[in-house]
């Protein structure tokens, strides 16, 4: 039994591609039910997002892998020399790290973003309500979803805005917490303006006010952002009242003074306010930054800001590259005692059987012995056979290598005709692994 | 005996400053189960000393800061756990273990003198213990609030920006913690002159020095009169955020200074 991992992503094909490939858009069970239906791999999982679309399968050969490209092929009707190169196919220990990878969000468009796992769980939810997984899958996804938990909460990876509207976003709440219930005061009715309200509007905010040099555009804005328009001269009542402020005219100078937003101040008391000024030139005097309450950000500060979560991001990237590393030794181990420990058992049941049919064979000329040297007789057979096995069992159980494992398993079962008892061997694995393996 | 809980403070406060540096999880988990731990373990100690010695351990100022270190603990994990916010136990954690360090210095149990036998003293000394303990908190609240405050001002966001909770949500419990303090304290200095005046008569010198000279009662009258200013600043004047903070931490300065200094030292009529 082998894992594989086959599919494309944003780093290996256009979206042009990746559009053509969704899975989503047919339905994920659909998918799964025609890739059953054509008997390629025993354990099934989809996973299909705006960045990706993967098949985790596990089969026996490499044809397992081969079935499933030429299934994402024929399920889209798209030429198997168009799609070959794109795509990718990971085995065995290779799958799992890059699942891991892929639910830590390390192979995100954008590093660290968290919707990820969210998307990795409902692929694996969906193909274990069709009963598409089993105990391989069952346990490499939840492994998964322990590996995005873990990055997420033992490395800052998913910490720090990386766009200026989240970052502007990010530092409103943290200096007013919810910001349901807050009223904007947007400046301006540009592109950029009409980019942070509708950002604002998604946090629930209370109210919306919009002033612009000319009223119609601010009204144009108002109706699309459900705010109200008000005068661009008449704006200072809503300077008082707004918590955030957001800057965005294009004037070629300073709109809002110190004194003007001292003034504004005033009724306040020592109520915060926000300002953001995202326009270039300048809408506000920066001297109004040094106001008591009042927090200034232009869009260099907020810039800035951006570049150094990005840097932060990439310093933590190491901590969840270690995560998914301790995770997928972990998983391998899992997978190898899987493999190897029936081929291990199955080993020594068969030398044990020769010993046990030697002696057997031996008992008319062993009869004649006192018994003491009879138990001689049999605990020497026995410490050969042990001190014979004691080398290869200890190389076996150091492999690592997924497919080495297989290829010793296999060399195993030829040369000692192991097949048979392997199978044996694999029902009472759970009962022996640890005696058998240990000793 | 008398030192396990001082150990498991000290041990949280180890855990509550690593989980706040690196914001480990599991690290922020074991902080606040070596703080509950020590809490109990405090409990059972207080508890020991009321069944030995007849009545509650709040005689004398090193017992009244060991009780104020355990209700501090008691109120931090109350919130602690109902806020889910953790950030603030690295502070709180160390407060505690520097008073319990003073309060270990002398663990005996003072015993009772008969101007104490009564219900009033021990009203009396919780309440103000309570709201020292509120106190504490706002303190500690109003710190982390100038801490953030001025990181984002100066948009420098960096080591407090990621690990505190937001302005607002500083400054509201900080209201809280004020108001909730300064009911207490009001309580306590009200029931405490009941009692100055019910034991006048007593020839105890102590009782005789039950008034504005004692620094002990003025400093205290003092501090009641800052929180009710930091009231009625923040809810007629409009003081909340970064003044509200200063404010509280300036108080607190003060009240830790009658509670500790004052109570060894100077005090002629509270020197139990």
């Amino acid at each position: 039994m082998r894992l594989f991992a086959v599919g494309l992503s944003h780093r290996t094909a256009p979206v042009e591609l990746r559009e053509r490939v969704d899975f989503a858009r047919g339905g994920v069970e659909t998918a799964l039910a025609a890739l059953a239906s054509r008997g390629v791999g025993r354990e099934l999982v989809v996973l299909s997002t705006c960045n990706r679309a993967e098949i985790y399968a596990v089969g026996d050969t490499d044809t397992t892998a081969d079935g499933v490209g030429q299934f994402f092929s024929e399920y889209h009707h798209i030429a198997h020399t168009q799609i070959t190169e794109h795509l990718y196919v990971h085995r065995g220990a290779d799958a799992a790290r890059h699942l891991f990878r892929v639910a830590a969000g390390l192979d995100s468009l954008v590093v660290g973003e968290p919707q990820i796992l969210g998307q990795v769980k409902a692929a694996y939810g969906v193909a274990s309500d069709g009963q598409f997984t089993a105990a391989l899958t069952n346990r490499l996804f939840h492994s998964a979803f322990t590996v995005g938990k873990r990055v997420r909460a033992e490395t800052g990876l998913g910490e720090g805005a990386v766009s200026v509207s989240y970052a502007a976003i990010a530092l409103a709440k943290k200096i007013f917490g919810d910001l349901k219930g807050r009223g904007v005061l947007i400046l301006g009715a540009g592109e950029m303006a009409k980019l942070t309200g509708i950002h604002l509007q998604s946090q629930h905010v209370k109210q919306i006010t919009i002033a612009s040099r000319t009223l119609l555009a601010a009204q144009n804005l108002a109706s699309r952002l459900g705010g109200v328009a008000v005068s661009w001269d008449g704006f200072d009542a809503a300077l008082a009242a707004a918590d955030i402020v957001v800057t965005a005219s294009g004037a070629s100078e300073p709109i809002l003074s110190r004194a003007r937003v001292e003034d504004a101040m005033r009724p306040r008391r020592s109520r915060p306010l926000f300002i953001i000024d995202i326009a270039v030139p300048r809408d506000v005097e920066t001297a109004a930054g040094d106001l008591d309450q009042v927090f200034l950000y232009n869009i260099d500060d907020l810039r800035t800001i951006v570049q150094e979560n990005l840097a932060r991001r990439g310093a933590e990237l190491a901590r969840a590259e270690a995560i998914v590393d301790e995770e997928v030794a972990r998983f391998t181990a899992w997978m190898q005692s899987r493999e190897i420990v029936p081929t291990v058992v199955a080993l020594r049941q068969r030398f044990e059987t020769i010993r046990r049919a030697e002696l057997e064979r031996l008992e008319p000329k062993l009869a004649s012995l006192p018994p003491e040297a009879r138990t001689r007789v049999d605990e020497v057979t026995r410490l050969i056979v042990e001190k014979l096995l004691l080398t290869p069992t200890e190389q076996l159980k150091s492999v690592s290598d997924e497919a080495m494992i297989v290829a010793y398993a296999d060399a195993l079962n030829r040369l000692f005709s192991l097949a048979q008892d392997t199978e044996k061997a694999k029902g009472g694995v759970a009962s022996e692994e640890e005696s058998e393996v240990s000793s | 005996m008398h030192l396990l809980p001082l150990l498991l403070y000290a041990a949280a406060a180890a855990a509550y400053v690593a989980h706040f540096a690196w914001r480990d999880p599991r690290v922020g988990r074991l902080a606040t189960a070596l703080l509950g731990g020590g809490v109990l373990a405090h409990t059972f100690l207080i508890g020991m000393q009321t069944v030995e010695a007849g009545h509650a351990p709040l005689v004398g100022t090193s017992a009244a800061i060991s009780a104020f270190v355990w209700l501090l603990g008691l109120s931090y994990l109350y919130i602690e756990l109902t806020s889910d916010e953790r950030s603030m136990g690295a502070f709180v954690a160390v407060l505690l273990v520097a008073l319990d360090v003073i309060a270990a210095l002398d663990p005996s149990v003072t015993p009772r003198p008969p101007l104490l036998r009564s219900p009033l003293f021990t009203i009396h000394v919780m309440s103000v213990l309570l709201a020292y303990a509120s106190f504490a908190l706002a303190c500690v609240l109003g710190v982390t609030y100038v801490l953030l405050f001025k990181e984002i001002k100066a948009k420098h966001l960096g080591f407090f920006y990621t690990r505190l909770p937001s302005l607002q949500v500083l400054d509201v419990m900080n209201s809280r913690a004020i108001t909730v303090g300064w009911i207490f304290l009001t309580l306590g200095v009200i029931v405490g002159g009941i009692w100055a005046a019910k034991v006048q008569g007593s020839p105890d010198p102590r009782a005789q020095a039950m008034s504005l000279a004692d620094p002990k009662i003025l400093v205290a009258l003092v501090s009641w009169g800052i929180y009710s200013f930091a009231l009625f600043a923040r809810k007629v004047i409009g003081w909340s955020g970064r003044r509200a903070a200063y404010l509280s931490s300036m108080a607190f300065v003060v009240v830790l200074l009658n509670f500790v200094l004052v109570g060894y030292f100077l005090t002629t009529s509270h020197n139990f």
